[in-house]
């Protein structure tokens, strides 16, 4: 047989074109939507400033609780008549919540948009929340916690996330709070977030066929009985640097795998440095060619796999790198993973490597902004980031654009190996001696 | 609502030696998706080579005759794709999502290593990828919480020799025995073109797809003594329950109720899609209006039912629940098997049946909202059926599934006798 040795070019560029987006102020709340011509589906979505960086120090949770009271009954209907009339229509009530937002979107046949836009409202503008279901709910999404952190990772997460911005600042603790704090919340916790919160109008994100969709009527309904105006967001966040790198063992006895989690804090989102950080952080970790991945899993095969990233929200941002590795070599992971942080701050990135980095998040925004789910988390970007309608199109140009010297600037700037925080989630009396030989840094045994 | 789940055109080809092509043409994005369907899973393994599919899987990522190790992320990503593949019980398909103009690099890619494999096969390539696969059952399988459950239900449910008896993920002591001269057998053996679907959806018109498979595909040999999978079609009853309880390091007692189906891909299975959605999807399903929140016995977010869409023999229904605090096992499973019992003697409601059918119908049309999704039951459906254009029939059949066919199915195929149950139990507990 004859294959075909020689690698082929590629064809004509068809440029990618994101879809018209739509702004209107309507009823006193913005709608931002985008056009999706001939589309099946729609997804409508209620972006509202409420993510876990409005809740209160010690109320951690809060949020996601009233996630799930929201479908405990409204003041039209009770859950089961709630759960049947939106189901009925194909759709569940998909809610979400980051450090800038909370969202809450239903995704249905087109047809059927405006029957679920009204019901999405009357959950969230007028939710029964009867004391005895608050109280319920609370302890399930406890339990439903507590399950989660049976698990290797949130511990460790935790871990890092306190050790990074503080355990007394709201950034400095778990973004769905942990099992104690939300055990710890009470009915008058939830429905106070719920009247500061959730009555404001908001922004109604609509990704779908536009001529299929009124988005005045959409909009009336998702936004009636809505009154607030919009609250100051708080400016960006000074975290400071650890001087010295440190080991944080989080117990896990009986494990067999280590739990690796690895950071320090870095720039908010609206950093000018955030397309080259990006890059930087792509070539260190965020894709399956990266060096970390290369390195700890295709010629080590220490682990299924490993990434690391820059990640921001309007207030801070952090990079961190993730994994799990067989015990026995979790000092060598450590050591070697700690190594390509430190070279790619102190060498920078080379031309193949930033090439592969660039043309594959530029062409990502062509490839992976299909679905009216994915482009309306597209618009969602652009309303909590405040960027222009032409955002994605400038991203790809800036991306393609990127050199050699702005990202190895970035990496140079923006990694800090020496502050870095190792935290290791695994059976602390198997890997603690090793870790103390690595020399990385003090190894402290994390207090739970 | 539309006659056919499948709106938009298939135009299919076969290249002379065998090699299945489908193209599905949509310009609505600047993208293609590139989807190969082997028709080798895990069901394909004799004793002592369990997880060797799966592994071989890893192997086709590390290069081939005109492709050095490391190379093909490399162009994909360097291209602006995406990429990944899977193996599961039936088959193991290869995917790549990339800018439009890039499709012949996806084609030459996956021809090299349908074509080109054996030789840039080495033992360091083995040994590596024995490891990351031996970490990815760690990660998965071992060290979470009821991670083992499928591995522990496929062989309540099918008996030695069946070939679902085993997990895809394999055996330890498989794994570790691997050897290079079986893997390279494997690939002559299954990785044929007349054991393959090539599929392409999205911007790129079929002419230029079939003329470039020929170009790339062409030339690379078929095979005609592909061995088949032992047969699965006909599981012999028992008569009696099967029933495992397993003490382990769990945060509360949970219950997995299973039983064998129909194959996917046949009228019985679709009434088992439905009922499956009746049982346990949403907060409006019979597990979650009677467990979570009637009774208030189990946790609202960890109850559900779903089938498992294999094609190959019976396929599994299972639902699950795990209790509330305070709950025993004893009661959990009690209430479980209760709701599933009632589905043969109290009748689907007219609104039940039409709650389970927006739901997927919308599941579907979710599914079919992006090239990679479409191509993916193409090459599914054109392996497992012989024709890529039966996917138009899959979502009108789900539709008209009435509630006697469920009561129907019921009585027949979930009684106590056939049933699989799997209870964990915490260790403080026990």
């Amino acid at each position: 047989m004859t294959l075909i040795a020689a690698r082929p070019g590629p064809g004509a560029a068809r440029p990618y074109r994101f879809p018209q987006v739509v702004r209107r102020t309507v009823a006193g709340g913005q709608v931002v939507a985008a056009h999706l011509p001939g589309q099946n589906l729609a997804v409508a979505l209620l972006l509202l400033d409420a993510g876990a960086g409005r809740e209160p120090v010690g109320r951690d949770g809060v949020g996601g609780v009233l996630a799930k009271a929201l479908e405990e009954g409204t003041a039209q209907r009770d859950a089961t008549a709630y759960a049947l009339a939106i189901e009925a229509l194909g759709t569940e009530l998909v809610t979400g919540l980051d450090w800038d937002s909370f969202q809450v979107s239903v995704q249905v046949p087109v047809e059927r948009l405006s029957a679920a836009v009204e019901l999405l409202a009357e959950a969230v503008r007028t939710p029964r929340l009867d004391p005895a279901d608050v109280r319920r709910v609370r302890d399930d999404e406890a339990t439903a916690l507590r399950m989660d952190w049976a698990n290797p990772g949130p511990r460790a997460d935790a871990a890092l996330r306190a050790d990074l911005f503080g355990a007394d600042n709201r950034w400095g603790r778990p973004m769905y709070g942990d099992p104690e704090t939300v055990a710890g919340l009470d009915v008058d916790d939830v429905t106070v977030f719920h009247s500061e919160w959730f009555i404001r109008p908001g922004t109604l994100i609509v990704a779908g066929d536009l001529e299929r969709t009124d988005l005045d009527a959409l909009a009336a309904t998702a936004f009636a009985g809505a009154g607030g105006g919009p609250v100051e967001r708080g400016g960006p966040i000074e975290v400071p640097l650890h001087e010295r790198r440190r080991i944080i063992l989080v117990d896990r006895p009986g494990s067999v795998q280590s739990t690796l989690r690895l950071g320090h804090p870095s720039p908010h989102r609206a950093h000018p440095d955030h397309v080259p950080m990006t890059l930087a952080g792509t070539v260190l970790g965020g894709a399956f060619t990266s060096r970390l991945n290369h390195l700890i899993r295709e010629v080590r095969g220490y682990t299924y796999g490993i990434r690391g990233d820059f990640a921001s929200s309007r207030r801070f941002g952090r990079f961190a790198v993730s994994s799990g590795v067989q015990n026995a070599v979790t000092a060598p992971a450590l050591v070697e993973a700690v190594g390509e942080i430190t070279r790619t701050q102190v060498t920078g990135v080379t031309e193949d490597e930033l090439a592969v980095a660039r043309s594959w998040r530029a062409g990502q925004l062509s490839v992976e902004l299909q679905s009216p789910r994915s482009i309306a988390g597209a618009l969602t970007t652009l309303v909590v980031h405040d960027l222009p309608d032409d955002y994605h199109a400038r991203l790809r140009e800036s991306l393609l654009a990127a050199d050699v010297d702005q990202v190895a600037a970035a990496a140079a700037t923006h990694l800090h190996p020496e502050s870095l925080t190792l935290v290791v989630e695994g059976d602390a009396a198997v890997v603690r001696d090793e870790l103390v030989a690595t020399g990385l840094g003090e190894v402290v045994d994390h207090q739970h | 609502m539309p006659d056919s789940g499948y709106p938009w055109p298939i135009e299919t080809t076969r290249l002379d030696n065998g090699l299945r092509v489908v193209v599905s043409e949509d310009r609505t994005a600047p993208a293609v998706a590139v989807n190969l369907w082997y028709d080798v899973g895990s069901r394909h393994e004799p004793a002592g080579q369990t997880g060797f599919a799966h592994l071989f899987e890893h192997l086709m990522f590390e290069g081939s005759a005109n492709v050095a190790k490391t190379e093909h992320m490399k162009f994909i990503q360097g291209a602006g794709g995406s990429l990944n593949a899977t193996t599961n019980p039936d088959r193991t398909n290869y995917f790549e999502m990339v800018p439009a103009e890039h499709l012949e690099l996806a084609l030459w890619l996956e021809a090299d290593r349908m074509g080109g494999l054996v030789p840039a096969l080495t033992q360091e390539t083995l040994d590596n990828q024995r490891e990351v696969v031996k970490n990815e059952r760690r990660q998965r399988y071992e060290n979470v919480p009821y991670g083992d459950s499928w591995l522990r239900l496929l062989p309540l449910l099918y008996p030695p020799g069946h070939p679902y008896h085993h997990a895809t993920i394999g055996s330890m002591a498989d794994l570790n025995v691997a050897d290079l001269a079986t893997f390279q057998a494997f690939h002559t053996t299954y990785y044929a073109p007349n054991n393959a679907v090539l599929t392409v959806v999205g911007d790129a018109e079929p002419p230029e797809v079939f003329a470039l498979a020929d170009k790339y595909f062409g030339a690379i040999s078929a095979r005609d003594d592909i061995p088949s999978a032992p047969d699965g079609r006909t599981v012999p009853a028992t008569g009696r329950p099967a029933v495992e309880t397993v003490t382990a390091d769990v945060p509360a007692p949970r219950v997995y109720v299973a039983h064998r189906t129909h194959p996917y891909g046949t009228p019985g299975y679709d009434v088992t899609t439905v009922l499956a959605t009746v049982l346990g999807t949403g907060r409006g399903s019979r597990l979650y209006q009677r467990l979570a929140d009637g009774e208030r016995i189990a946790q609202p977010d960890l109850v559900g039912a779903y089938g498992v869409d294999l094609a190959h023999g019976p396929a599994p229904l299972i639902a699950t629940a795990t209790a509330r605090p305070g709950v025993t096992a004893e009661r959990l499973r009690t209430g479980l098997t209760d709701v599933v019992d009632e589905l043969a003697t109290v009748p689907v409601t007219a609104a039940e049946l039409d709650r389970a059918k927006a739901l997927l119908s919308t599941q579907w049309w979710r599914h079919m909202s992006t090239v990679d999704g479409r191509a993916d039951v193409l090459g599914r459906y054109a392996t497992q059926f012989g024709d890529p254009a039966k996917i138009g029939e899959r979502l009108p059949a789900w539709l008209a599934v009435t509630a006697e066919q469920i009561a129907e199915q019921a009585a027949e195929l979930l009684g106590a006798a056939d049933r699989a149950t799997l209870t964990y139990l915490p260790e403080e507990t026990s």
